[in-house]
């Protein structure tokens, strides 16, 4: 699996998802998203990124019902007096919310073969050469994150079998300090061994470099597609955009823009066939 | 002919007034050459020198000349001297840039925009001379210690140097860790590379080496190690009352039973090492005992008084401006009015306790720990891998604080794969292997 294949389709499907306000495209593009995802990592994978993804969308959904006191079918409503929250619940607010709530978790299952179906040194290879020193810095210290969470739990074991006790923000610092001293410390040592092993000479080569194979290029083609098929039908007016407020409507649908998502569908193929 | 060659070379770290190097001139020919020395002697310094990270990297002022392969190291950048120099480093850990083995090998490679067609057989020569090519796209994190220091070996075999620097390599691993890595090492000089090592376990090199140095403070001699006088054994002449015991407990994580259905006890005045492989369970155990991990099932009790717990990684606890201000905090919540002096003296820290405890070397850093967790009367010691990267005299000066401690009326627990200190200090050794606990017959037994 090419990593500048996987960024064409990821782009896609955050152009997409991102460009409409109509919740029916924003709703197949995570529907294209979870299903290549799935293909691709398997379920048993995703689960935390689904937990996390609904968690995240049901606060963005929760936040607009509570905040945007705007529309013309009121639910309840609550004193005006109340600060922040008073004022009336509308459907709308509920409706926007929940299109809101599905652009950020399609837009987070979008990203995520970055990280459950690619190694940091696929990602690395993919990067122009210009910013090949910088790839490789940054997955250097992708490989500290680890250490870092282990890190917490030891000094704060350590720090409280010597007395200490959690007592206010201020005296957190007894295990913060050493925590971040230590990540400081990891990465000064992981800097010097990289030097020493010669980085910064100048360009870099790869041990494997990794072309575009047939597949490749075809979920490029089909990334593509979906893009232009969308831009097409959204500078033809028939891709209808979606405004919740004043009242609610269903948002209208046509066939070229239900297609331009259905090419993000392309991944469930062929990433499967590589498992 | 001399592949590397220093003349009156002194250096001073950043802010320093004391050189950490002084006036320091020596020739490094073909084959092994060991550098020993106590801890914090400049050592670490030398090696440094050698790849010019030492003044390039660190900084500092340098005075003198050090050549290695014809290139001038003070004038002659480290990424090009990394063609001439492999370097290893102590934490097999820290020196991981990829996560899959022959990509991390190839990453020196790949700085220096070596032919990606020709790449691949480097990379599988460099993973055969380090005696690890059946590890080839092995995910990093799946390895043991002793294999992650052996492909940072490979990694730096790969640039095909002249000589290879190695700076404790086998500081952080259990015996058959160090092995590997010794062994390796006697295979490349067989070979007939050149390889310098600094290193604390000579016993295993000292037959195959060509030169050896001694640093310390900062002065280098062309002189072979003394090993010093063996330690002695020192053993408990009266056991105290139950200080802890385990019944029937069983503990893990996230699922997972490390130790099962487990059985132990120690008393007060006595001390208990803990033997066996890594990932066996000894470090559980200390935690267990400690409290700091709750049993699934089972029962654990303590006798009331203050835990003292040396954790394994040694800098979890340092985070105070001095040596003194650490110990300080140990004694102040302890209540207890010892100098802090009375420690830092024992453990031969006193030259060192106004300074940052960070700044320490690998070894005084251990030594700092023990300190910050020591003072005053501890009623139950669990010391995890305490002599990790020490020298000889800084071990003989923990075996006589223990004793002391011990002889105090202190419960005392050892995790540890030195088997000298085993020998010399404890009243039972406990095997922790595959989730069970055996008391052993002998002191001698394999860690």
């Amino acid at each position: 699996m090419n990593a500048r294949a996987v960024a064409a389709w990821s782009a896609a499907c955050l152009f997409i998802v991102l460009f409409t306000t109509n919740p029916a495209y924003k709703a197949l593009v995570l529907a294209a998203a979870i299903a290549s995802l799935a293909a691709g990592a398997g379920l048993n994978r995703m689960r935390a990124l689904l937990t996390g993804v609904v968690l995240i969308a049901a606060f963005a959904t929760l936040l607009n019902f509570i905040s945007a006191h705007l529309g013309a079918t009121v639910l309840f409503e609550l004193p005006a007096s109340i600060p922040a929250i008073g004022g009336p619940y509308t459907l709308e607010a509920l409706a926007a919310g929940l299109s809101g709530g599905v652009t950020v978790g399609a837009a987070i299952v979008a990203a995520a073969p970055f990280s459950l179906m690619l190694a940091s040194h696929d990602v690395m290879d993919a990067l122009p050469a210009a910013l090949s020193r910088t790839g490789a810095a940054i997955a250097a210290s992708l490989n500290l994150v680890p250490s870092v969470g282990a890190s917490f739990v030891q000094v704060s074991e350590a720090q409280r079998l010597r007395g200490w006790r959690p007592r206010g923000p201020r005296s957190w610092a007894e295990v913060i300090v050493p925590v971040v001293l230590s990540s400081v410390e990891s990465s000064i040592q992981l800097a010097e061994s990289m030097e020493a092993r010669g980085f910064g000479s100048g360009p870099r080569t790869a041990l494997k470099p990794s072309p575009l194979r047939r597949y490749d290029w075809l979920l490029v083609a089909a990334s593509a597609a979906a893009v232009i098929t969308f831009l097409t039908a959204h500078a033809a007016g028939w891709a209808a955009d979606w405004y919740p407020y004043p009242a609610l409507s269903a948002p209208q649908l046509d066939v070229a823009s239900i297609a331009a998502c259905l090419f993000l569908f392309a991944p469930v193929r062929t990433w499967r066939s590589l498992e | 002919m001399a592949i590397a060659r220093i003349s009156h070379l002194s250096y001073w770290y950043p802010g320093a007034e004391e050189p950490a190097l002084r006036d320091v001139s020596l020739l490094i020919e073909a084959g092994l050459t060991v550098v020993s020395g106590p801890s914090g002697g400049g050592k670490s310094t030398l090696l440094r020198v050698l790849n010019g990270l030492v003044p390039h990297f660190h900084g500092g002022r340098i005075a003198g000349g050090a050549e290695v392969e014809g290139l001038d190291v003070v004038s002659t950048p480290t990424r090009r001297l990394a063609r001439a120099v492999g370097f290893v480093f102590q934490d097999p850990e820290l020196q991981t840039v990829y996560d899959v083995v022959d990509r991390e090998v190839a990453f020196g490679l790949e700085n220096i925009a070596f032919p990606p067609r020709e790449m691949a057989a480097r990379v599988e020569e460099a993973l055969h001379a380090a005696g690890v090519d059946h590890l080839a796209g092995r995910s990093v994190r799946t390895l043991s210690g002793g294999e992650r220091q052996r492909v940072a070996l490979a990694s730096a075999l790969a640039m095909r140097p002249r000589l290879v620097v190695l700076d404790e390599p086998t500081s952080q691993l259990d015996p058959e860790g160090a092995s590997m890595v010794l062994d390796a090492v006697r295979r490349l000089v067989e070979q007939g590379r050149a390889a310098v090592i600094a290193e604390h376990r000579l016993e295993r090199l000292l037959a195959h080496a060509s030169t050896s140095f001694v640093v310390e403070h900062g002065w280098v001699s062309a002189s072979w190690p003394d090993p010093g006088p063996p330690a002695i054994r020192s053993v408990s002449s009266r056991q105290g009352p139950v200080a802890w015991s385990l019944a029937g407990v069983t503990a893990g994580f996230g699922g997972r039973v490390v130790l099962d259905s487990i059985d132990a006890v120690g008393h007060q005045a006595e001390v208990v090492a803990l033997s066996g492989p890594n990932g066996g369970g000894k470090t559980t155990l200390l935690r267990l005992i400690a409290g700091a991990l709750s049993p699934m099932t089972g029962k654990i009790e303590r006798r009331p008084g203050r835990i003292a717990y040396l954790p394994q990684n040694p800098t979890a606890l340092l985070h105070r401006p001095t040596l003194r201000a650490e110990v300080s905090l140990t004694l102040e919540r302890a209540g207890e009015s010892e100098p802090p002096e009375a420690i830092l003296s024992e453990l031969g820290l006193l030259a060192v306790a106004g300074r940052y405890p960070r700044d320490l070397s690998c070894g005084e850093r251990q030594r700092a720990a023990l300190a910050a967790v020591l003072p005053g009367r501890p009623s139950l010691v669990l010391l995890d891998e305490p002599t990790r990267g020490m020298d000889a005299a800084a071990r003989t000066a923990l075996i006589a604080l223990v004793s002391r401690l011990r002889d105090g009326g202190s419960a005392i627990v050892l995790a540890t794969h030195d088997s000298e200190l085993r020998s010399a200090l404890a009243d039972r050794v406990l095997m922790v292997s595959a989730g069970g606990v055996v008391e052993s017959e002998s002191h001698s037994v394999p860690a």
